[in-house]
């Protein structure tokens, strides 16, 4: 049975001439497992919004959403909040009360409930999500991981009929991401809860979703199972965001069923090629050390234990070395201990192989770009940030505005410059951010998880940064969990882990000497290909010229 | 509606029986037991009053992002005695949220960092203290846009007002009556935090009002309040 | 700090009225007698509550606050009929100097039994009490409390990032003032932006409906019920001892006579029961522990 349906659904934002949504026609039956996905901007969270009375945008609307029937707009706000689940993005911002156990109950005080019966919903949620070690604690105390996941149950205590999630694992990392949507599969099989959610991160929800609907710029672009979504979107521009066996099978072009998981990829390409050798491409890297610790170790407080223990590692000018490693191994400590932030109590810290241990972090000429590139706006546009920037070095009048446009053309940032910083995309946020700490004119930049929230095409645009950065000379470290890109774009590879950096190599030996910590490329390939890590690797090696 | 009436009833008998009570038991210290009362019973009917209006939850979570804002803000400047921006948040609570907003924010400022530093006796003449602070700010909110001096003068005399609530107390709980040479010394004695109460209020409504008051707007017109 | 003992977990409301009661005796008495056994209590209570070291700590500051309030009395104060000497023309009385005594006793006992509020009161005991009142502003301040570690941490995160591009600095006065609101002004900006996203996520949970209830995980069990009811009774029988002037007690002009008939022995009693109370449900815990894990 339909549960929700949209028909001939158009919409526009005040003030704006374009639609952000454009004749949507879709329905969802009861129980089905619903992707939708295009990029930042394409109208997927309006969408979503459209499906969520309390939630549904001002502005011009035409057409019908009905749930069960019924014009979402007209049924009870009681219905409204008790059958339909959305859970957000961020997953700091919306949770409401202090502790654990409130912030599950607080749905079923909105409804009206006794404590008898909220005691025994909240029990049995705290239960079924493992959250009863955490029950009584304060919610500052979760990681990102333990508060989105209580962030769903505390949705799941209403026993919505439908959940929609808009990017819930956006701001998470792969580990805590995997966990979270297996949580959410498991409830559509276990409950026949009917999921409707917006990703990214496709790899792990194509295999898993019942329907995938691409949307873009407010239109309908191709809707069905992901199999056969993925055959007809091919080599569209959507399709960089795919996952890695899609775009191996898209690539190559020879047709047949598309694969979408590891598995299936890895049958595709043995049943069709015979082994082949890769080499292993080395790009010639200056030998001079831009950045080099020595025997760092660092601690928070005088009492606790070291985070990072006897770190040695060098790193050579103009190269871009990643540091891949769990969550808080403590990769962003390092990062920090660089850039000055933070002061490690012992060893040495050469930058230029000038010893900079005890210079403070503005004076190191680093640069760091933050996890959270909203902490590096102070008012209330990017360009009088850009302005204040420079005003403190000394920099004014005609000198700053010509630095500031050079900055603005290279990273094509001209149309963002007068907008309030909160007003921009994940993926506009970063490269304004970007550009206010190229401003400084850094020799080494480092970035800390540039790619955490950034859709397929952002990533596209950071990874042609990075690229021309690198022709400028500049050394460029980057803390991820994003495999992926790092196999993409890095020249060197280390692992955190215990603090120190391992096994530091090429991508692609990096990747291809490990078993779990790799690429899906190379998980697919490497039957095959040995040391093909990224999709264009493989497809290399399956003799495709690729046209992109 | 029947159990409204028999809340005022109780409200209207019952405080004054408690009022009389304690002098009656207390006599000698009957001064401070009427203060308390007068400090508690202040605080009960903005809160009901708050309690009944509607507010709409982003007007709530607004409010309590400023309290955290107010407290949050004792921490930032923890290494500065007495220069502090709260007494300045609350009033610009006042201004842009309403008198009640700005009653409940200052009240709560006081309550929450008792959480930090100490609950005690005090704690109620400093929720009413810095409530009163907030709520004749939403008051007189329309004359703080028309003139921004009359805001200034506003906030050094709301430092001067917190103090001179908190000495009163101080000295009725001490002697249980109005001993007023301990009163002058009091004053006297407070009168550098007083300076500095006052200063900082200046230099921090000069500081934060206009941009607050924009972000504030800003997210006024980006959400539709 | 000691939120599991066996006081801590007697009923909130229960707690709340038992401090109330003992507070406001010993806040308005002025029977030196009322005011030791207060002070007693509170001390032992305390000592049972917070850490050795912090215990000692204490002691040593207010000991010491508790002479030095009762000599600076008679600058305030000249009544009393026993002058001990004359300074600046002005008579120190005895009187003067003994009722300081008494009034620093109660402010010292009123302190301590407000640690021990603190200790015992944690914030989501105060939400509980306040949310049954006054739901809504229970509701404020508990997002208050959840939002207060959020923007600190965020404000450590904003000075790192800050300081590395230069924009923050810890030197010099005027420096560290300017890039403290630098910061703050900036937290303030990001606060009120995500606030938003806090709201929608209140309204997609269903809150602005009618009937709206109040959960808490407090449950009235029999002990408290017990608690409650011996309390009550020692604050009756004390409270009808101060009304019917029992405890009466003046220094001025002369210091009264403290006299000890059956009738004000009864009352003091009562009140010093009253007052150990939570001492003792305390210690029964630890006398508890140590016997049945001598046992095993």
């Amino acid at each position: 049975m339909e549960i929700l349906s949209v028909k001939n659904l158009s919409f526009t934002y005040p003030e704006c001439t374009e639609r952000a949504l454009n004749n949507i026609n879709l329905t969802v039956k009861e129980g089905e497992f619903v992707v939708l996905c295009g990029a930042s901007g394409s109208g997927k969270t309006t969408l979503l919004r459209m499906f969520k009375k309390e939630l549904v945008p001002h502005g011009d609307r035409s057409g019908e959403v009905l749930f069960k029937n019924t014009e979402v707009t007209e049924i009870s706000d009681r219905q409204s909040a008790e059958k339909i689940g959305f859970v957000f993005q961020k997953p700091d911002q919306q949770i409401v009360t202090d502790k654990v156990w409130h912030e599950l109950a607080f749905g079923l005080e909105s409804l009206g409930y006794g404590s008898d019966y909220i005691r025994l919903r909240v029990g049995e949620m705290a239960s079924y999500f493992g959250i009863t070690s955490i029950f009584r604690n304060k919610t500052s105390q979760l990681s990102g991981g333990q508060k989105q996941l209580l962030n769903l149950a505390s949705v799941m205590a209403m026993s919505p009929d439908v959940l929609i999630l808009d990017e819930p694992t956006s701001q998470l990392d792969p580990i805590a991401a995997a966990d979270f949507i297996a949580t959410i599969k498991r409830l559509n099989t276990e409950l026949g809860l009917t999921v409707i959610l917006t990703e990214h991160r496709l790899q792990d929800v194509f295999p898993i979703a019942d329907k995938v609907v691409v949307i873009e710029k407010g239109s309908i672009i191709g809707t069905g199972s992901p199999g056969t979504v993925c055959e007809k979107l091919i080599n569209h521009k959507i399709s960089v965001g795919f996952p890695s066996a899609v775009r191996i099978w898209q690539g190559s072009q020879l047709g047949g069923k598309c694969p979408l998981t590891v598995k299936e990829g890895r049958e595709f390409i043995n049943s069709t090629f015979q082994a082949k050798n890769v080499e292993i491409s080395s790009t010639a890297i200056c030998t001079k050390n831009a950045v080099e610790l020595k025997e760092v170790f660092f601690r928070y407080e005088k009492t606790s234990d070291d985070i990072i223990k006897g770190l040695s590692l060098s790193v050579k000018q103009g190269e871009h070395f990643c540091i891949l490693g769990g969550n808080g191994s403590g990769k962003t400590t390092t990062l920090k201990v660089i850039s000055g932030i933070l002061r490690n109590h012992r060893g040495k810290v050469l930058i230029n192989n000038e010893n900079v241990t005890k210079k403070s972090a503005d004076k190191r000429g680093t640069a760091l770009l933050p996890q959270n590139p909203d902490e590096i706006f102070l008012n209330s546009s990017v360009r009088d940030d850009y302005i204040q920037l420079l005003a403190v070095r000394g920099i004014k009048g005609t000198t700053a505005e010509q630095k500031i446009d050079e900055i603005i053309e290279s990273l094509d940032i001209a149309h963002l410059m007068e907008k309030h910083p909160y007003d921009l995309s994940g993926g506009e946020l970063q490269k304004t951010a970007m550009g206010k700490i190229l401003l400084n004119e850094p020799k080494i930049l480092l970035l800390d998880e540039p790619t955490k929230g950034l859709d397929a095409y952002a990533k596209q645009s950071l990874k042609d940064i990075i690229k021309q950065l690198k022709s400028t000379g500049v050394t460029i470290i980057t803390v991820t969990h994003d495999v992926e890109f790092a196999a993409e774009t890095a020249d060197r590879c280390g692992l955190f882990f215990d603090g120190e950096v391992l096994s530091v190599s090429v991508p692609q030996k990096f990747f291809s000497m490990n078993n779990f910590y790799t690429t899906s490329a190379s998980r697919i390939a490497r039957e095959r290909f040995k040391n093909a890590v990224t999709v264009e690797q493989v497809l290399n090696a399956m003799g495709v010229k690729n046209e992109r | 509606m029947k159990g409204n009436y028999i809340k005022l009833l109780v409200l209207c008998l019952g405080v004054p029986i408690i009022v009389a009570m304690g002098v009656f038991l207390f006599s000698d210290r009957a001064y401070a037991w009427v203060s308390l009362c007068v400090a508690v019973l202040a605080i009960v009917p903005i809160f009901i009053s708050f309690e009944k209006g509607s507010h709409s939850s982003i007007r709530l979570v607004i409010l309590a992002v400023m309290i955290a804002l107010s407290v949050a803000g004792r921490f930032v400047f923890a290494w500065l005695p007495h220069f502090k921006p709260v007494t300045a948040m609350v009033i610009i609570t006042g201004m842009y949220l309403g008198y009640e907003c700005g009653f409940v924010c200052g009240a709560f400022t006081a309550l929450i960092s008792n959480f930090y530093f100490g609950q005690g006796p005090w704690t109620p003449f400093q929720m009413f203290a810095w409530g009163i602070v907030g709520l004749v700010s939403g008051v007189l909110a329309k004359y703080f846009e028309k003139y921004v001096l009359v805001l200034f003068v506003y906030g050094a005399a709301a430092g001067v007002l917190y103090s001179f609530i908190l000495d009163v107390w101080t000295t009725l709980w001490w002697d249980g009556s109005f001993n007023f040479t301990r009163f002058i010394v009091n004053i006297t004695t407070a009168v550098p935090v007083t300076a500095i109460y006052a200063i900082s209020n200046v230099i921090f409504l000069f500081l934060l009002s206009k941009p607050l008051g924009k972000k504030i707007k800003r997210i006024k017109i980006k959400y539709g309040i | 700090m000691n939120n599991n003992s066996a006081f801590a977990a007697i009923h909130p409301m229960v707690l709340l009225l038992y401090f109330i009661g003992e507070i406001v005796i010993t806040m308005f008495s002025s029977d030196p007698v009322v005011l030791l056994c207060s002070f007693v209590g509170s001390v032992l209570l305390f000592a049972m509550l917070s850490s050795l070291k912090q215990f000692l700590s204490d002691l040593a500051f207010y000991l010491p606050m508790l002479v030095l309030i009762a000599v600076i009395n008679p600058l305030f104060s000249h009544n009393g009929v026993t002058p001990l000497f004359f300074m600046n023309g002005n008579a120190v009385t005895l009187e003067a100097i003994l009722y300081g005594f008494d009034i620093s006793l109660m402010l010292i006992s009123v302190v301590y039994w407000c640690k021990c509020f603190s200790i015992v009161m944690t914030t989501d005991k105060f939400l509980y009490l306040f949310g049954r009142a006054v739901p809504k502003l229970s509701l404020v301040l508990s997002m208050a409390l959840r939002f207060i570690p959020l923007f600190r941490r965020k404000l450590k995160e904003f000075r790192a990032v800050q300081g590395a591009v230069g924009l923050y600095s810890q030197k010099g006065f005027v420096n560290k003032i300017a890039s403290e609101l630098k910061v703050f002004s900036a937290l303030i900006g990001w606060a009120l932006e995500n606030s938003a996203d806090t709201a929608n996520s209140m309204k997609a949970r269903g809150y602005g409906l009618k009937g709206r209830t109040h959960f808490s995980l407090f449950k009235f069990r029999v002990g408290d019920i017990i608690f409650l009811i011996f309390s009550a009774v020692f604050f009756v029988v004390t409270t009808a001892g101060i009304a019917v002037g029992l405890t009466d007690f003046y220094f001025y002009p002369r210091v009264a006579k403290l006299c000890f008939d059956s009738l004000k022995t009864a009352v003091y009693s009562a009140f010093f029961v009253l007052s150990v109370m939570p001492f003792v449900v305390q210690l029964r815990e630890v006398v508890v522990w140590k016997y049945s894990v001598s046992k095993i």
